[in-house]
């Protein structure tokens, strides 16, 4: 006779049923939804003309390109970013833990707020920010308005909003490295910027990996700012796959929206597994 | 406080893990009552077997019997044992009452039972002014008496130690041997204890058991093993310093495996069997630990009387006491 | 270099990026709160200025009772949801991390599938609407805080399981031979050893589920079921000419996550940067 595990596989049960019903079930269906033309009632089969039509229309085909200079935009600003100022609020400069609270109090904020606030202050002629520039002699843009721009900008209040999640893993990674590699190579007679590139680039590699996975996941996925500021305005100037999506099911196209779903999903997948197998086969390598 | 006691008969118990057999058949009886020590190099088994008699693993065969009752797919709790482990393994949220009384409330014993219960377990083991505390708040010998008295208060009829010394400092570890030895007497219930440790086997053991890779090499009283080995193993295992062995040819016996334990060597001038060059020497006060370098043979152990000092450098010669040498295995 | 230059070089980097960091980070929500004191005819000049007349409570009146009390109920929706999803995040996620950390066995890989996909993936949000209504949970309280466990699960399990690896299995051994059942092990002895990442998971889901946007807006339409963040997307067209309360509304919804930040700075900190160091 077999004794019963003392850790039972019902304990999974509750998540699994929530997760199974709620995420994976409707992540398998999309697949046969996004090719019918559907009212949440009836679903039509009608083959590949969702996809067709995603691929065939200017404005859809706009917003996947949109969404892929958006993650990259964001995700490499805030990699960048967070890396300098991580390093910069650990080396023990005056107020840092003050600093520190203050470059990561954002990410907390509802992202709705941020984007109204962002609207107001990039106001192309009433807005603090044009007036600021005014002040210097500097004639500042039509931020979210000039369909150039906006896409730019509606990037530029994301990585605002999210520079202090990437400064905080940085500075969880950078306390990692023991100060002994610092010492080390500074006997060795390096200068601070070769100590930058030879020591905490490599070394903090880790929570580049994190960073980098995270902001890429969050940027292809990216709605809320988007849809608080230009809602993918002007015209269709910002729109990106999300925002294409919720305005496909806004205007009834069931099957449509489901098929930019799983053109998102298959996006994302092809972007960040082949990165997150890169990554780790590099780790081996170390 | 006399408790129940139950002898443990073990009967051809093998274990594997996955295609690993780390026990390979086992037949063992620990009487009611006894003190019964597992020892053996690191890796061959004991914590594994101990914890089969505990319930904590399946046996993949045998049988398991505890006061007679067969316990082979009974659960842990309902096999009239208790257990101290290593690491003591004390709820580190609850405070040391809550601790020793933690297995009485599952069962849902009456409040009042269970605090006179952890009282005079408590009491019996010099606790009470800690039971309000934390086990953080204790120190490593504190610690290790609350574990026991966690273990007291559920009246097992077999308690099970695994290697519950080691991590204390070597004065505290000779304390608690004293404190396990006379528990052992005043609960007179079985127990079973794990070390590698030869002295705690030696000092505790009514009966020791000396595994090897899985398997029982020998059984016996301390004195049984120390004065009949009946392997090269088990003389190697038992007894400090440890016994020569040498090679029955180089020895000029007829015999595989040629073995003499220090104490029954003695330096001597005439006619010795062996000479060799005297490498280090370990002076202990009662008595000189002497290694000598036998042409031949190797190292060569000698436990000579405080009193002689051979210089090292010199050239010493050496006769065993007449009996006491060991000849293992028929010659190759 | 000497010490005492090296402070002063500290200090005025210090001073420097205090002064970058104030008009970056934190100009905008001074910008926020004296918008919201302002009158309706100041504000709409959006400047950045000191307000010639407070109005702060009459803001603050103004914006609760605008579309009766709408955001007292959608404070209330929120809460609601927040605290039956953290609530079921908590001890599911704990319970799939304890099986999962202490039985290896083939499912883990699936589970380890699902941690993935759940962390990757975007929810397909329309076949998720066609589950919720063949349940009849679409436009329900209940049916979002299910969306906000099933969507939350992953990380909860990975920040539970990475945390149990840290117990010695020793006392769940010690508690079933002190005769447990799987049930008392877990609710009796490894739940109260989890309280520290417990008290961060609760912030941080917290936080994210309080600030959640999108999700509501698909799963949950409708006046009654309104949300704080929909309440607040909401005014953003009825307040065209009124910035003065759609900035006081700002102000409400940024004062929550102000308060734990404040008390749970280090929780915080622990849940957003777990596995950072490890990959
Ligand atoms: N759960 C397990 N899965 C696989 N192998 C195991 C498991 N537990 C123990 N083993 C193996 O079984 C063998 C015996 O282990 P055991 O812990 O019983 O040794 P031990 O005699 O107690 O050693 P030590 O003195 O170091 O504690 C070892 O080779 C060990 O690697
Ligand atoms: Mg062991």
């Amino acid at each position: 006779m077999k004794r019963r595990s003392p850790y039972p596989y019902w304990f999974v049960l509750p998540a699994a049923v929530v997760f199974v019903t709620l995420f994976l079930l409707p992540t398998v269906a999309s697949f046969w939804f996004s090719l019918t033309r559907w009212d949440l009632f009836d679903a039509e089969f009608i083959g590949w003309d969702n996809y067709r039509q995603f691929f065939r229309e200017p404005f859809l085909v706009q917003g996947l390109v949109n969404t892929l200079i958006y993650a990259f935009v964001t995700s490499g600003a805030k990699t960048v970013l967070g890396l300098l100022l991580a390093v910069l609020l650990t080396g023990g400069i005056w107020m840092q833990g003050f600093l520190r609270s203050v470059v990561f109090f954002p990410v907390l904020v509802s992202t709705i707020g941020v984007g109204i606030t962002f609207a107001a202050l990039m106001h192309p002629t009433k807005g603090v920010i044009n007036l600021g520039l005014g002040l210097v002699g500097l004639h500042g843009p039509a931020w979210l308005s000039d369909p150039a721009l906006a896409l730019y900008s509606v990037a530029l209040i994301d990585i605002w909003k999210g520079v202090g999640l990437a400064t905080l893993i940085y500075i969880a990674g950078l306390a990692a490295i023991s100060s002994e590699y610092y010492e080390a190579s500074r006997i060795d007679g390096a200068t601070r910027w070769q100590q930058f590139w030879r020591v905490t680039v490599p070394l903090v590699r880790p929570a580049t990996v994190t960073v980098v996975t995270l902001s890429l996941i969050s940027g292809l996925r990216s709605f809320d700012v988007i849809w608080a500021t230009t809602r993918g305005g002007p015209g269709f100037s910002s729109d990106v796959l999300a925002s294409v999506i919720y305005k496909q099911y806004q205007a009834g196209f069931y099957g449509l929206a489901t098929a930019g779903n799983v053109i998102l999903f298959l996006l994302i997948t092809i972007i960040i597994l082949p990165l997150t197998w890169w990554f780790n086969k590099r780790e081996i390598d170390l | 406080m006399v408790q129940s006691t139950a002898s443990v008969i073990l009967r051809d118990i093998r274990k594997s893990f996955g295609a690993m057999e780390v026990i390979k058949g086992i037949d063992l009886v620990v009487e009611a009552g006894e003190f019964c020590v597992f020892v053996g190099p690191s890796g061959c088994g004991k914590s594994t077997l101990l914890r089969l008699i505990s319930g904590l693993e399946e046996t993949t065969s045998g049988v398991i019997e505890i006061g007679g009752r067969d316990v082979t797919d009974a659960e842990p709790s309902a096999r009239g044992i208790a257990m101290v482990f290593q690491s003591y393994a004390l709820y580190p949220h609850l405070t040391v009452r809550d601790n020793i009384g933690f297995g009485l409330s599952l069962a849902k014993l009456p409040k009042d039972t269970i605090r006179a219960k952890v009282a005079a377990a408590a009491e019996a083991l010099q606790l009470t002014p800690l039971l309000d505390r934390k086990p953080k708040a204790l120190s490593g010998g504190q610690r290790q008496r609350v574990a026991i008295g966690r273990a007291i208060v559920r009246d097992p009829q077999v308690f099970l130690f695994d290697e519950p010394l080691s991590n204390l400092d070597a004065a505290l570890r000779a304390q608690m041997r004293i404190e396990l030895s006379d528990l052992h007497r005043k609960l007179g219930a079985t127990m079973i204890y794990v070390t590698h440790d030869q002295v705690e086997a030696m000092t505790m053991a009514d009966k020791i058991v000396v595994l090897n890779g899985g398997r029982i090499e020998q059984v016996g009283s301390p004195m049984e093993l120390y004065n009949a080995p009946v392997s090269p193993f088990v003389a190697g295992f038992i007894g400090s310093p440890k016994m020569n062995l040498y090679d029955g040819k180089a020895a000029g016996e007829a015999c595989a495996t040629y073995g003499i334990r220090p104490e029954h060597l003695r330096l001597t001038a005439d006619s010795p069997r062996w000479t060799g060059t005297v490498r280090h020497v370990e002076r202990l006060g009662a008595d000189t630990i002497v290694y000598l370098d036998v042409p031949g043979l190797g190292e060569m152990v000698v436990r000579a009387d405080g009193e002689q000092f051979p210089r090292v450098g010199s050239s010493c010669g050496v006769a065993p006491l007449p009996g006491r040498e060991f000849r293992f295995g028929p010659a190759a | 270099m000497s010490l005492r230059r090296n402070m002063a070089r500290q200090r005025n980097i210090g001073i420097v990026a205090l002064i970058f960091a104030s008009v970056i980070f934190i100009l905008p929500f001074v910008y926020i709160f004296l918008m919201a004191v302002k009158t309706k005819q100041e504000a709409a000049l959006f400047l950045f200025s000191w307000p010639q007349q407070w109005q702060f409570w009459q803001n603050l009146v103004d914006v609760v009772k605008t579309r009766n009390y709408m955001l007292l109920l959608a404070y209330f929706n929120s809460t609601v949801i927040t605290v039956g999803a953290v609530a079921m995040l908590v001890i599911f996620g704990a319970m799939v991390g304890y099986v999962l950390q202490r039985r290896p066995s083939g499912w883990n890989r699936v589970i380890y599938g699902c941690i993935l996909i759940g962390l990757m993936v975007p929810p397909a949000v329309v076949p998720t609407i066609w589950v919720l209504q063949g349940l009849g949970l679409f436009k329900s309280i209940y049916g979002m805080i299910l969306i906000q466990v099933a969507y939350g699960l992953a990380f909860s399990v990975l920040l539970y399981r990475s945390f149990i690896s840290t117990i010695p299995r020793d006392l769940d051994e010690a508690a079933i031979i002190d005769g447990a059942t799987p049930w008392q092990v877990f609710f009796r002895v490894i739940l109260p050893l989890l309280k520290p990442v417990t008290v961060t998971l609760i912030v941080v889901q917290s936080i994210a589920i309080f600030n959640d946007f999108t999700n509501p807006l698909y799963y949950l339409p409708g006046k009654e079921n309104v949300t704080v963040q929909l309440t607040l997307f909401n005014f953003q067209s009825q307040f065209q000419s009124q910035f003065n309360l759609l900035f006081m509304n700002i102000l409400l919804v940024t004062i929550p996550p102000l308060l734990v930040f404040i008390f749970f700075n280090r929780q915080i900190v622990a849940g957003m940067t777990a596995g950072a160091v490890k990959g």
